[in-house]
């Protein structure tokens, strides 16, 4: 390799290191995707998921890997902002490193149609939230990386439409360094058709505070991995969750909250709302790994039951390898609270409109909380 | 042996010389069955039967893909399937063999039967040795006899319900004990009958590479109320040793049926148990549940709750210690309006040790009115200690509530300096801690057991401390 000039001896043993490092996990990285069985009934990440229906029905659609399909990609042209290239290597290996929950086959898929996309880097304050979002209605297959620079304030709002029977295949790298603060918003839009959306994220907090929070709606189905990895003391990690899901509405989130480094925070808040036969499974996991004592770490998913048809599945997980943890899951499932409805159907207001308000009040939680 | 109260988690740590009339030799084929058969003459249905199961048991896959990863490790061509001096249990204490009688002598039990138990079964590798029950009991009804004897004296009420709770082909490890079966109880409560004392079982492994596989199957008829409890240990080995017992508890309208198990296996026992109770309207079935030996536990007491207004209930405790893994939990399956569950889990982690949680709640479709708490809380002794959570709840509809909580925790540092500072060593300190933190629970256990396992913590806490 070349070394740039000026260099210590230090500094190039350095590189040296990391470079070597990089290749390893890349190497690792290929033997995971050449391993990588496509998700079947005995992949325990896909329990409830039904694999044999959805894992295939995607990796029909997204296995033509050169097919450029109609796509629209939209921003609001903020400076940070540029579009992502086939071509850029580094962004490539970032999204081959990147862990999933159980979809390696998918991701592989998706890495052979690696291209779409738009990167963000951020390196002062923004004023308002920097938007943007993808659509289409077939397929399309977007990446999208967010680095925040140490010590920058930001805000982005990511926006996926599948429009008719579009099926949109996510990925979103976000790396937030020491003292940065970062709020994503994430939420997908649909006519009510048949549109999917398959979402996975990777977050590494290096030290910084990160909110994270996702709202689905208008899609039959979507499912969601979302890793983050905290790497630093003193960093706040936040991951939030409000949907509303109709008829015919399948919601599969799975997270994981992994603590390599102690003295850090973790928390997570999914609140779903299920009307008519809608189906939300949720499987998360705190994960902390040795050495990382003094975690603090909490999960918690919340359902609340409109219909006698819908169904939850809700497996919130702990592995615990360190000491001086405080750490805690909840989980709670059922039906809407007989008090607070008939507080507000005795000042007059009519059944449906009720419902609709206990509904939004209990997913307003998680969006306050996103909010700060 | 001394009477020192340290003595007493070794109490089950000695072997007796291997003098067995009956042998099967390593690994399962059918002709191992058939010599299991032939050694205890069993009928030809009972042949065919266990022969079938064999096949499923070939058949059927490894759980590898959610199991823990200790489960590899086990080689069904290195145990022994069946060794046993014969199949019919003695009577009276004079006529058990004397190295058996020996060994249950050291282990306590006829002194506690004597005490405070209204029948006993002990088991020494695969035969019951003794069973003994109260006369007045008899005089009402109640059968308990062995496994063995059940099907051949009692075969009108055992087989409807033998293998309707747990199916041959529920999972591999089924199907393995409905293939190899031997000992365990068979007991019958009639319409009504309340036992005051409770019925006890106790297992013994004594031989090397034993495979123990016990058939429990305990029938509450309309009304009817007991307690069962069940003592397991080993003596420690370099070879593993298996022990995979099927435990089915019957609990018909109004019934309630308490199962009590002390595990206290060596580290060399492999101790993969399902247990799984029926509990029908108004009936109500409980679990207490304590691992506190064995390298590998896998073991989820189950209650599917059949009826109107059941209740299913599970307390586990569990201890691993470095080298071992506790990989304990529940299942409650709601299959009826109005039925409630409580699950409440505790684990200690010492030194390596993992202790997991696992456990699955169903409410099915349709099923209004249904009620679901879990609580599982782990406490970690040392910085390398493991714990983990894993539980699956599937809430169908909007009329059920269901919820979970789980916490992990240390020892409060100021808790130990304020004891210590009071004159206490630190190893006494803790074990006070230790047992203030599974105190609610260790209550729910009769009175000789709660004993006992608090002082297995001290001793246990004695050793990790230092």
């Amino acid at each position: 390799m070349d070394f740039p000039q000026n260099m210590s001896m230090e500094e190039a043993f350095a590189l040296a290191e990391a470079e070597a490092r990089l290749n390893a996990a890349l190497q690792e990285s290929k033997v995971r995707f050449d391993k990588a069985e496509m998700p079947n009934r005995l992949n325990e990440d896909w329990r409830f998921g039904r694999p044999h229906v959805y894992a295939r029905e995607w990796a029909a659609r997204f296995k033509d890997g050169e097919n450029c399909f109609e796509y629209v990609g939209f921003d609001n042209s903020d400076e940070h902002i540029t579009r992502l290239t086939a071509d850029d290597e580094d962004l490539r290996q970032t999204e081959m490193l990147m862990p999933t929950i159980g979809s390696d086959a998918l991701l592989a898929l998706h890495l052979k149609r690696f291209g779409d996309g738009h990167v963000l880097y951020i390196e002062e304050d923004t004023k308002e939230p920097i938007c943007l979002g993808y659509g289409t209605r077939w397929a399309a297959s977007p990446s999208t990386f967010i680095m925040v620079a140490p010590g920058v304030k930001a805000e982005v709002a990511i926006t996926y439409a599948c429009l008719e029977i579009g099926y949109i295949f996510a990925t979103c790298n976000i790396q937030v360094a020491e003292g940065a603060e970062l709020k994503v918003r994430v939420n997908t839009w649909g006519d009510g058709a048949d549109g999917r959306c398959m979402l996975i994220t990777n977050i590494q907090n290096m030290g910084g505070k990160v909110a994270h929070l996702t709202e689905y709606q208008g899609l039959r189905w979507v499912r969601e991995e979302t890793v983050a990895e905290i790497y630093a003391p003193g960093s706040e990690t936040k991951l939030f969750s409000a949907n509303k899901l109709g008829e015919n509405a399948v919601l599969d989130q799975h997270t994981k909250q992994i603590h390599h480094a102690g003295g850090a925070t973790s928390d997570l808040l999914y609140k779903n709302v299920l009307d008519g036969n809608a189906t939300a499974t949720f499987a998360g996991n705190i994960y902390v790994a040795p050495g990382a004592h003094n975690t603090d770490a909490y999960q918690s998913n919340r359902n609340l039951m409109l219909s006698e048809d819908a169904t939850v599945n809700s497996l919130p997980g702990l592995e615990i390898l360190a000491d001086k943890v405080r750490c805690s899951h909840g989980s709670a499932s059922g039906p809407m609270d007989e008090e607070q409805l008939f507080y507000l159907l005795s000042r007059g207001i009519p059944t449906y409109e009720a419902h609709q308000l206990i509904a939004d009040g209990f997913l307003n939680e998680a969006i306050e909380k996103f909010k700060g | 042996m001394d009477e020192t109260p340290f003595q007493m988690d070794t109490r089950g740590a000695f072997s007796m010389p291997e003098n067995h009339k009956y042998d099967a030799g390593y690994g399962l084929t059918e002709e191992t069955i058939d010599y299991i058969c032939d050694a205890k003459g069993e009928p030809d249905w009972l042949r065919q039967f266990r022969k079938d199961a064999l096949k499923k048991f070939n058949e059927m896959p490894m759980p590898y893909h959610w199991a823990p990863e200790g489960i590899r490790n086990v080689d069904f061509e290195n145990f022994r399937y069946y060794l046993s001096h014969g199949a019919t249990p003695s009577r009276s204490w004079d006529e058990v063999p004397e190295d058996m009688k020996r060994t249950f002598e050291r282990l306590g039990v006829p002194e506690q039967e004597r005490a405070f138990l209204a029948g006993v079964d002990a088991q020494y590798d695969s035969e019951t040795a003794y069973t003994n029950m109260r006369e007045e009991l008899q005089k009402q009804g109640v059968i308990f006899v062995n496994s063995t004897e059940g099907l051949k004296e009692y075969e009108h009420i055992f087989r409807p319900w033998f293998g309707k709770v747990i199916p041959v082909g529920d999972n591999k490890f089924s199907a393995l004990n409905h293939a190899a079966f031997s000992g365990g109880s068979f007991i019958y409560v009639p319409k009504g009958v309340k036992l005051a004392q409770p019925l006890q079982a106790y297992f013994r492994i004594n031989s090397e590479s034993m495979g123990q596989f016990e058939r429990t199957l305990i029938i509450a008829d309309e009304g009817a109320e007991l307690m069962y409890m069940e003592g397991c240990t080993a003596p420690q080995y370099d070879s593993a040793t298996l022990h995979s017992g099927v435990v089915e508890l019957v609990a018909l309208k109004g019934a309630k049926i308490q199962y009590v198990t002390v595990q206290n296996w060596s580290t060399n026992v492999y101790n993969l148990v399902i247990q799984r109770g029926l509990a029908m309207e108004d009936a109500e079935i409980r679990w207490i549940d304590c691992n506190l030996g064995s390298g590998l536990t896998m073991k989820y007491p189950a209650v599917v709750l059949q009826g109107r207004r059941a209740r299913g209930e599970v307390v586990s405790i569990s201890l691993a210690h470095s080298g071992q893994l506790q990989d304990t939990g529940a299942r409650m399956i709601h299959a009826a309006p109005e039925t409630t569950s409580n699950i409440v889990a505790k684990s200690i982690s010492i030194g390596e040790g993992r202790a997991s949680y696992r456990g699955e709640v169903k409410v099915l479709k349709g099923m209004k009115g249904c009620k679901n708490n879990t609580e599982c809380d782990a406490l970690l002794i040392n910085p390398i200690s493991r714990t983990d959570t894993y539980p699956a709840i599937t809430v169908n509809g909007n009329a059920s509530a269901v919820q979970h909580e789980a916490s992990v925790s240390q020892v409060d540092e100021e808790m130990l300096f304020y004891l210590q500072q009071r004159g206490l060593t630190r190893a006494q300190a803790m074990s006070l801690a230790v047992n203030g933190f599974i105190n609610d629970l260790v209550k729910e256990f009769p009175m000789e057991y709660s004993v006992e396992l608090r002082r297995l913590i001290d001793l246990e806490m004695e050793d990790s401390i230092g």
